[in-house]
């Protein structure tokens, strides 16, 4: 029961305040709704039982990338422009083809309806470490430099002309 | 440490790799330290491996391999895996050339921290030296004839590169390509050869392949045709005659960069590989009396070239040759651990020699033996070493040269060819007599040019320190290596216990002998009939290797004492005739034999010949172009041409007329399309193409996945 | 309520999460949203793949990993496009991408 109810809960948070993000017409208000709808994420990891995906959640995305984007969001003043539409002409098109999507995907999860958990979940952080420093290592240190690489573009990207 | 020995080539190429890339270019620079600390190291490595063979306390031949790779081929239906090992092997000879190399390297470079303190490309010049010497250690180390050939290639490359080191000059760089092309010509006799060894035993390591000579699997034929090729090889790098024209010009190069080509790396080269491989030549007896000719023919040449130079260095290039002369023809008649004697001896005086002549030239900026003279008071240092290296080379009693000369010639003796005998003594004595008036020019009498003689100075401690060392070595290494037969124990000459062609017939010896099928059946089989018969053969061979060792390294008793006379009265008529400040006698003799004279100082017209062959071949290749433009071009390949250009005419045609218009009408019809599509997007709107992204994704996704 | 939660719970929620995502990306005029609206997509194939390691592998981490791999592309699409914004930002003063045209063909 308990479970259901963190789900729900859980649920309805991360669903509104993804709503939120893509309809307030405030940029900051959106990337608050962002953090909370990703804190929203990391609480449905939680109750899946992927502990540390729940730890890089929150600490990747909400205290990471969720402030960024509000930093980012600051700093271009103009983002914040009240007095402009943030929707354009074509959101009629787009809630069509969400809701066409929404029947082949609403379809393809009612055929998993019966999949339950058969086992209690278990911490996975240690075989995590496992599997990233052993069978998966090439993958780990290739992922290292896409952020290396990530890193460099950004530095790159944001250097100003006269400091160069 | 021996087992340490591969560390000996790589660390002097790590000195070489960071002195090129390790810091600017600086004629201040300390870096060059590091290429002398190297082969300081080096140096003391081969001296506790040389210590250790000499005490007996490591078995010698020292072998280790590492795999570097294996190939399989299937030859005749059957297939066989190739293993590739990269090793050391360290026998007596490479444990005495390791010494000698580093240290005359070692030398050189010290010395050479003073020599070239004011050059443009100070370091540049470490760089290629340790190069230089660390492709030669590789060789000498090297177990592997395929690594042993790379490091034979890198050691072409690092001489190319010293000789032509004053590159801005003509000389230099004309004197860089000779060099090149002129060992590559050797070298390519060297290639089919290797090719050839490892067609016939499907491996490069030497131990293999010395086994299969051992066992008499090679055949008669395949022996010579493997002995020429390495011949070759050694010929144009230790520069024997016909080959020898690169090494006087290339003295072009620096000075101690001239020393270690003439004493420890290049030339040595040429003689350490047929003593390396001297099985393939024990098994090709015509081919080592060629060789031993072919010395024989180097060696008076060169020395009589020698006899009228006037160029300091070029005496000293012409005596580089002919002492390899001796050395070769001492390998040629049989006279392995006389011949490697010599080389190690020779080595030590040669570099003197050159240091010495450097050192000279260093302080007088001359190398023209006329402008100099009475400089044994000026160079104190310089003269008496330089006095020490000639009397070793002049092969005065107790020097070095005295005991290794005297045993190259006792091997002539004993191989029973006299004329090669008298000839070879001649040259000796002749080498005599122009060291001698090199000596007597430069140093004796009065100066002759008395503007560079008030400049001249003594050289500074860095130059005069590695003199002094190789002068003790060139007084003593003959007396120390020759006590108690060391000499023999150190350089013992390989055997082969069956002669191609006296294998047992009847058992076919092995297509290829591959080490991962090398026990095989046939094999056994066919060593055990060779191995009884090698048996027969051992005590009589036994007997007469007992009894030669004692009898061939010594001449007979009347010939050994009149020896020195003789040289000293070479010396003496060196002294009559060049005594005086204008050494009128001489001048005398010159003018009376002027013919003579000439062909010498234009060296044989050897120089002329190689042009002229040059020219000639350049007059083949024109007329073969000729050929070509004028006949097979008209005919063939214009007539060809026409041909194709009808057909193509025709083709062309039908394509236009039919393809092409099919091919149009495609075009002009998603043309359109594309165009009429276009009015309905309004472009370069982000979300515009990603809607429609979305519009696809929705509609496969709902169609695909509720069908 | 009772019933026990099913993998097809979290496929729901996924999918729901999804397509807001998708209509984000679509009508938000301001580049920081649509890429806001990315970030929600990639939270939802990583409820997926978490939802996918518990229900279907239970017995591994393998979904965790590959959930951590995404996580990892994410925040390195971020960082690059913000970074790409400033510098698209100084140049033409604008974040709106209907006025991001200079590809236009």
């Amino acid at each position: 029961m308990l479970d259901q109810i963190v789900f729900y809960s859980l649920s309805v948070l991360v669903l509104l305040s993804a709503l939120g993000v893509v309809l307030q017409r405030n940029a900051v208000h959106s990337s608050l709704f962002l953090g909370l709808s990703l804190a929203g994420v990391a609480g449905l990891f939680a109750s899946l039982g992927a502990d540390f995906l729940f730890g890089a959640q929150i600490m990747v995305y909400v205290s990471g990338i969720a402030v960024l984007v509000m930093f980012v969001v600051m700093l271009l003043g103009r983002a914040s422009d009240l007095h402009l539409r943030q929707v354009n002409d074509r959101w009629m098109a787009a809630l069509l083809v969400c809701a066409v999507a929404s029947v082949g995907l609403l379809k393809i999860a009612r055929l998993s309806s019966a999949t339950v958990a058969t086992v209690a979940a278990r911490p996975g952080t240690h075989d995590i470490g496992r599997l990233f420093l052993g069978q998966w290592l090439v993958p780990f240190e290739l992922i290292s430099l896409v952020l290396l690489a990530a890193l460099l573009g950004a530095v790159f990207f944001t250097r100003t002309e006269n400091a160069s | 440490m021996i087992e340490h020995a591969y560390l000996i080539p790589l660390i002097p190429l790590a000195a070489s790799a960071l002195m090129h890339f390790g810091a600017k270019e600086d004629p201040h620079s300390p870096a060059p330290w590091i290429g002398v600390v190297a082969m300081a190291i080096c140096l003391g490595m081969s001296l506790s491996i040389l210590s250790a063979v000499a005490s007996g306390s490591v078995a010698v031949p020292y072998e280790h391999n590492w795999p570097w790779f294996s190939f399989a081929a299937s030859i005749g239906g059957k297939s066989f895996i190739y293993d590739m090992p990269v090793g050391v092997l360290i026998d007596g000879p490479a444990a005495v050339l390791l010494v000698v190399v580093t240290l005359v390297s070692l030398m050189v470079q010290i010395y050479s921290i003073a020599y070239m303190h004011d050059d443009t490309r100070y370091m540049r010049y470490f760089g290629f030296v340790s190069f230089f010497t660390a492709s030669m250690l590789g060789l000498v180390v090297s177990s592997n004839l395929l690594v042993g050939f790379m490091s034979w290639e890198l050691m072409g490359l690092a001489s190319y590169l010293l000789i032509g080191f004053w590159f801005e000059k003509d000389g230099p760089t004309e004197a860089q390509k000779k060099a090149f092309m002129t060992t590559k010509l050797g070298d390519s006799g060297l290639y089919v050869a290797l090719l050839f060894l490892f067609a016939k035993v499907g491996s490069f390591q030497l131990t293999q392949i010395h086994h299969f000579y051992d066992k008499g699997y090679m055949p008669a034929a395949a022996a010579a045709a493997i002995a020429i090729g390495l011949l070759f090889g050694a010929m144009g790098k230790s520069a024997q005659f016909p080959l020898f024209i690169w090494l006087p010009d290339a003295m072009e190069g620096p000075t101690p960069g001239s020393a270690l080509i003439h004493a420890a790396t290049m030339v040595a080269a040429g003689i350490f590989l047929v003593s390396r491989t001297y099985f393939c030549f024990l098994a090709a007896p015509q081919v080592m009396h060629a060789a031993a000719w072919i010395g024989c023919a180097t060696a008076f040449l060169a020395a009589a070239m020698a006899l009228v130079s006037y160029d300091i260095k070029r005496v000293l290039a012409f005596s580089t040759v002919s002492q390899l002369g001796f050395m070769m023809c001492a390998l040629g008649v049989g006279g392995y651990t006389a011949g490697l004697f010599h080389l190690t001896t020779h080595a030590f005086f040669k570099a003197l020699l050159f240091l010495g002549a450097g050192s000279v030239i260093h302080s007088v900026h001359t190398n023209d033996l006329r402008l100099m003279g009475g400089l044994s008071k000026k160079m104190i240092v310089s003269f008496f070493t330089i006095l020490a290296a000639i009397a070793a080379i002049s092969g005065i009693p107790f020097t070095s040269g005295y005991y290794s000369k005297d045993m190259i010639l006792a091997n002539i003796w004993h191989s029973g060819d006299r004329p090669l005998f008298f000839i070879m003594l001649f040259t000796a004595l002749m080498t005599a007599f122009y060291m001698s008036r090199l000596f007597i020019l430069a140093f004796w009498g009065e100066a002759r040019d008395h503007e560079k003689h008030h400049h001249a100075h003594e050289s500074p401690f860095l130059m005069t320190g590695p003199l002094v060392l190789l002068a003790f070595l060139a007084l003593t290494s003959g007396f120390m290596l020759d006590r108690h037969g060391l000499v023999y124990k150190l350089l013992p000459k390989p055997t082969i216990s069956v002669m191609p062609g006296e294998v047992a017939r009847e058992h076919a010896p092995p297509a290829t002998l591959v080490s991962a099928t090398m026990p095989a059946e046939g094999g056994e089989h066919a060593a055990a009939p060779s191995e009884a018969k090698a048996e027969e053969h051992a005590p009589a061979h036994e007997a007469a290797a007992e009894h030669g060792e004692h009898h061939e390294g010594h001449l007979p008793h009347a010939l050994h004492l009149a020896l020195p006379f003789l040289v000293l009265g070479s010396i003496g008529f060196a002294f009559f005739l060049y005594k005086g400040p204008d050494y009128a006698a001489a001048e005398s003799l010159k003018a009376t034999f002027a013919p003579v004279f000439t062909v010498l100082d234009r060296r044989w017209y050897l120089d002329d010949a190689f042009d002229l062959l040059v020219v000639f071949c350049d007059k083949v290749a024109a007329l073969a172009f000729w050929i070509d433009a004028n006949v097979v071009d008209r005919v063939f390949v214009d007539g060809w041409g026409l041909l194709m250009r009808i057909v193509s005419e025709i083709s062309n045609l039908i394509d236009a007329l039919f393809v092409d218009r099919t091919v149009d009408g495609f075009g002009g019809l998603s043309l359109d399309l594309g165009v009429g599509l276009r009015g309905l997007v309004k472009d370069g709107q982000v979300q515009e193409y990603l809607m429609y992204v979305a519009i696809a994704f929705s509609l496969a996704a709902t169609l695909i996945l509720t069908r | 309520m009772n019933a026990p939660l099913t993998l097809a719970h979290y496929m729901t929620v996924a999918g729901l999460l999804f397509l807001i995502g998708v209509f984000g990306a679509l009508t938000r005029r301001n580049i920081i949203g649509i890429l806001m609206s990315i970030e929600l997509m990639f939270n939802a194939a990583n409820i997926n793949l978490a939802a996918f390691d518990r229900f279907l592998h239970p017995e591994g981490v393998t979904g965790q990993a590959l959930a951590l791999f995404v996580m990892t592309v994410a925040a390195a699409e971020i960082v690059v496009g913000l970074a790409l914004l400033l510098a698209i930002y100084r140049g033409t003063d604008t974040v709106y991408a209907e006025d991001f045209n200079l590809l236009r063909g």
